[in-house]
């Protein structure tokens, strides 16, 4: 009898020990701008994470475990998202780290692949986010995927006269590269490009210059100051198409009759009437796209990490990284697949008209 | 056709710049304060208005009580914390500091209260636009712009020259020991200043976002210009510094018809700093 006791009491303890880990607060991190000139798309983004967790923690959590969200404030500043990204994989051990825009992301991508933590990106759309590393996932296209579209239909659509505007960041200069290879690609003409400092909302004297070389379109790379540009624009009586990617997702400058035939490529991801209702009620405010954006690359995370503990696999970065391209198809807000670290994920053309963001042609990233 | 309406364009611009370094300027050259949190009173001005206007206050309340509470940030700035540093015989660096401490903190609790969005101004009438000198479109507020701006630049002129209070300013100014002596009490001129320079920023901290929208952080740069707009004028010249805030923008502006934008801001700081080698003491230095 007593050689069978210290068996079971060493099973219990073992069993114990599991139940305790089990029931353990899972813990990830996000390093998002949430002051500066980014926070307004940062604020949004830590909005769509918090909502995920609170519902599903709500739910009981992943297999009984709450899930928790460490957060820290990068200000878009690549130095400041190495100092961010060092302590949470440092110091608090953390497997997965939600990341956004460009510069950040790119800083903290051989880091990722050193240390072996998974980088979730939903957000940015540099094209160097595709191979910056293996660690690094990004949820949305690149900025590439969406030029390459939309040139092939600006060209189709008769406009060959092209200028370009551009934020002088990652994420601007990668647009502006992308329409010089790929709009010329396409049949159409460079005639004149501008650069504007990220978070400047004075466009005018670019948009006077730009206007001057007589284009039929102008390409918009920023990632903020929309609303201001197209009031300027307005108020400069110009009439060339202006077109964009993804980051034209701004309610505020579809609504605004200044936008009116603004041309864009779009990645579709819409949220269920009910979910947007429920998130405005708690939050006040409308579950705009990259709120979206977050929220589903919650939905992934949380569906790798189910996975993971039903194996009874450990929680690092590695294996969620290697349990992310087991999955590879997610079906979240929109269905998503990973047939390499960037998802391929449904693209629209959109086009503005009447204080609305029009679907006039549906198509892939692929 | 484009070369005209850059031009009116950097006028509009320069003539908002011109007041902020007038009011900079004016704050140092008395009280020699490197005052770096001017730019947060100059974003508070613009959110005070902003907040009084979304719960339908006519434009004119809105205006006057973001002057008032500007007024009341810019004396509670130097009676709370530059005075107490000047007793404490704290240093330029150290009061400079101070300065960069307070522009953090009044930046953060804009960030906190109204968010980080850029924030739009709802009035229909400012965006309305006028076709001047031919085809150049200017919208209603830029116009304003132009007019406030000359107004309030016609006002710090004949202030500073005209009244009991200006020419005390200018005698602290000049002297604050010969002023002590003279029972001047420079601290009570100091808040003065800093009050009347407060009200000042305050204006084209309003105009400039009813046209370009607010943000929390946004007064470094305008900071920035009126800074060098100062020096290259000649510290303590009023028109020096409005007049150089137009030229330097107008020079960036009109510098795109020759080169990419990119090398605007590079190639008109460059002719500054040429400009400084050969006239160190600013352009109006002999105004003084």
């Amino acid at each position: 009898m007593r050689h069978l006791l210290r068996p079971a009491i060493g099973l219990l303890a073992i069993m114990l020990t599991v139940t305790t880990a089990r029931a353990e607060t899972i813990r990830f991190g996000a390093i998002l701008p949430l002051t500066g000139p980014g926070a307004m798309i940062g604020t949004q983004q830590m909005r769509g994470i918090q909502f995920a967790v609170e519902k599903i923690n709500a739910a009981g959590g992943v297999r009984g475990n709450k899930i928790e969200i460490v957060f820290e404030d990068n200000q878009a500043k690549p130095d400041q998202s190495i100092l961010s990204f060092n302590k949470l994989a440092d110091l608090q051990h953390l497997p997965m780290i939600f990341t956004a825009y460009s510069g950040p992301s790119l800083a903290m991508a051989p880091l990722a692949t050193r240390k072996k933590v998974l980088l979730i990106n939903a957000g940015a759309q540099a094209d160097k986010l595709a191979t910056a590393s293996p660690y690094l996932v990004n949820t949305l296209p690149t900025i590439g995927d969406e030029i390459k579209i939309l040139s092939k239909y600006l060209i189709s659509e008769g406009k060959k006269q092209g200028t370009i505007l551009f934020e002088n960041d990652a994420a601007g200069i990668a647009g502006r590269d992308d329409f010089v290879k790929l709009f010329p690609a396409a049949g159409g003409t460079i005639l004149s490009q501008e650069p504007a400092q990220f978070g400047q909302t004075d466009y005018r004297p670019a948009l006077l210059k730009l206007a001057d070389a007589k284009p039929d379109v102008m390409l918009v790379s920023i990632t903020a100051g929309l609303l201001q540009l197209a009031q300027q624009y307005k108020q400069l009586g110009m009439t060339y198409t202006v077109a964009g990617t993804t980051f034209f997702a701004e309610p505020a400058t579809i609504a605004d009759p200044s936008s009116e035939g603004f041309i864009h490529t779009q990645v579709r991801i819409d949220a269920p009437p009910e979910l947007a209702a429920e998130f405005k009620a708690k939050y006040g405010v409308e579950m705009e796209f990259f709120t979206r954006q977050y929220y589903n690359a919650m939905q992934i995370v949380v569906a790798v990490t189910d996975r993971l503990l039903a194996e009874g696999k450990p929680l690092t970065g590695e294996t969620m990284h290697d349990m992310l391209f087991t999955i590879g198809k997610f079906q979240g807000l929109i269905p998503l697949e990973f047939k390499s670290n960037t998802a391929s994920v449904p693209l629209d053309i959109n086009v503005m008209k009447g204080g609305k963001d029009v679907t006039i042609k549906q198509m892939s990233s692929d | 056709m484009l070369a005209l309406q850059l031009l009116c364009n950097g006028i509009v611009t320069g003539c908002a710049l011109g007041v902020v370094a007038v009011s900079f300027s004016f704050v140092y050259a008395t009280t020699k304060i490197f005052h770096v949190a001017h730019a947060g009173v100059y974003t508070l001005g613009g959110y005070v208005a902003w907040s009084m206007l979304g719960h339908g206050f006519p434009t004119a309340v809105a205006v006057l009580t973001a002057i008032a509470a500007a007024t009341a940030l810019g004396a509670l700035i130097q009676g709370l914390l530059y005075a107490r540093l000047e007793r404490r015989k704290a240093t330029h660096l150290v009061v400079l500091i101070a300065s960069l401490g307070t522009l953090a903190v009044i930046q953060n609790i804009l960030a906190a209260v109204y968010t980080a969005d850029i924030l739009r101004f709802n009035l229909p009438w400012g965006a309305e636009v006028f076709r001047v000198a031919g085809n150049v479109r200017l919208t209603m507020t830029q116009l304003l712009t132009v007019v406030v701006s000359l107004v309030a630049y016609g006002g710090v002129m004949w202030f500073s020259n005209g009244t009991i209070l200006g020419k005390q300013i200018r005698a602290v100014a000049s002297n604050p020991f010969l002023a002590e002596i003279t029972r001047l009490q420079p601290r009570r001129v100091h808040i003065y200043v800093m009050a009347i320079a407060s009200a000042l920023v305050c204006l084209p901290g309003i105009l400039v976002p009813m046209d370009f929208g607010l943000q929390p952080y946004n007064g470094i740069t305008p900071l920035l210009t009126a800074t060098i707009a100062m020096i290259a004028g000649g510290v303590g010249s009023i028109t020096g510094a409005f007049v150089l805030a137009i030229v330097i923008t107008e020079l960036q502006n009109m510098s795109l018809l020759f080169i990419p934008g990119e090398w605007s801001i590079g190639v008109t700081f460059f002719i500054f700093v040429i400009f400084m080698l050969f006239r160190p003491t600013g352009l109006f230095a002999a105004a003084r």
